[in-house]
């Protein structure tokens, strides 16, 4: 069994399983969960591909 | 005169609640969410399973690195508990990872990340089931 994902992908999958599991941890109530959860995986992404931007410079 | 008062159900004793809660955080770490699904809290016992489950299939699945005892340096042995925060899903990834781990591209130093955070967060799941099972949090 392989899994060849990108980084792109590797980052939404981490995201989404810690922000799933994260919400299921601190919240009782559904809809509290679901808050949590898109809230979590929002930042998650605007933090990855905020840091992803700003080494942008040095990559070279 | 005879006493009539009926005697009630206590709660158990604290030390047989206490092993409870460490049996309970004990199997939430082998089997990531038995420790919530003992407590009836299936939502929660088939997030961790199914999140912890995905994690190591997909970490192995991208030739992380799977730490093992005989490490030798710091960052190889904390690797090696987080590895075994995972509980029997470590062998699980070993099951997996038969081609050994291959950390020369950067999905399997993805992998690696992947399985360590498994660990950890099925560490963290099974420290809530305990605590649930003390009555502090639910």
């Amino acid at each position: 069994m392989k899994f060849h994902l990108s980084h792109l992908q590797a980052m939404l999958l981490f995201a989404l399983m810690i922000s799933i599991a994260f919400g299921f941890l601190s919240r009782r109530r559904p809809l509290d969960r679901v808050k949590y959860i898109v809230w979590s995986l929002f930042l998650f992404l605007l933090f990855g591909i905020g840091i992803g931007w700003a080494m942008y410079p040095f990559s070279r | 005169m005879t006493d009539e008062t009926q005697p009630v159900a206590s709660p158990p004793p604290y030390r047989a609640r206490e092993a409870r809660a460490i049996a309970i955080g004990v199997a939430g770490w082998v089997v990531p969410g038995l420790g919530h699904a003992l407590q009836k809290m299936w939502g929660r016992a088939l997030t961790f399973f199914a999140a912890v489950g995905l994690l190591v299939i997909v970490g192995a699945g991208m030739r992380g690195n799977l730490f093992r005892s005989e490490g030798g340096d710091a960052f190889a042995a904390l690797g090696y508990f987080a590895d075994l925060g995972t509980g029997s899903f470590y062998w699980l990834a070993k099951y997996i990872e038969v081609g050994g781990s291959d950390v020369s591209h950067a999905y399997g130093d993805y992998g690696t990340r992947f399985l360590a955070a498994a660990g950890v967060l099925n560490l963290l799941a099974a420290l809530h089931a305990y605590e649930a099972a003390r009555g502090r949090k639910a």
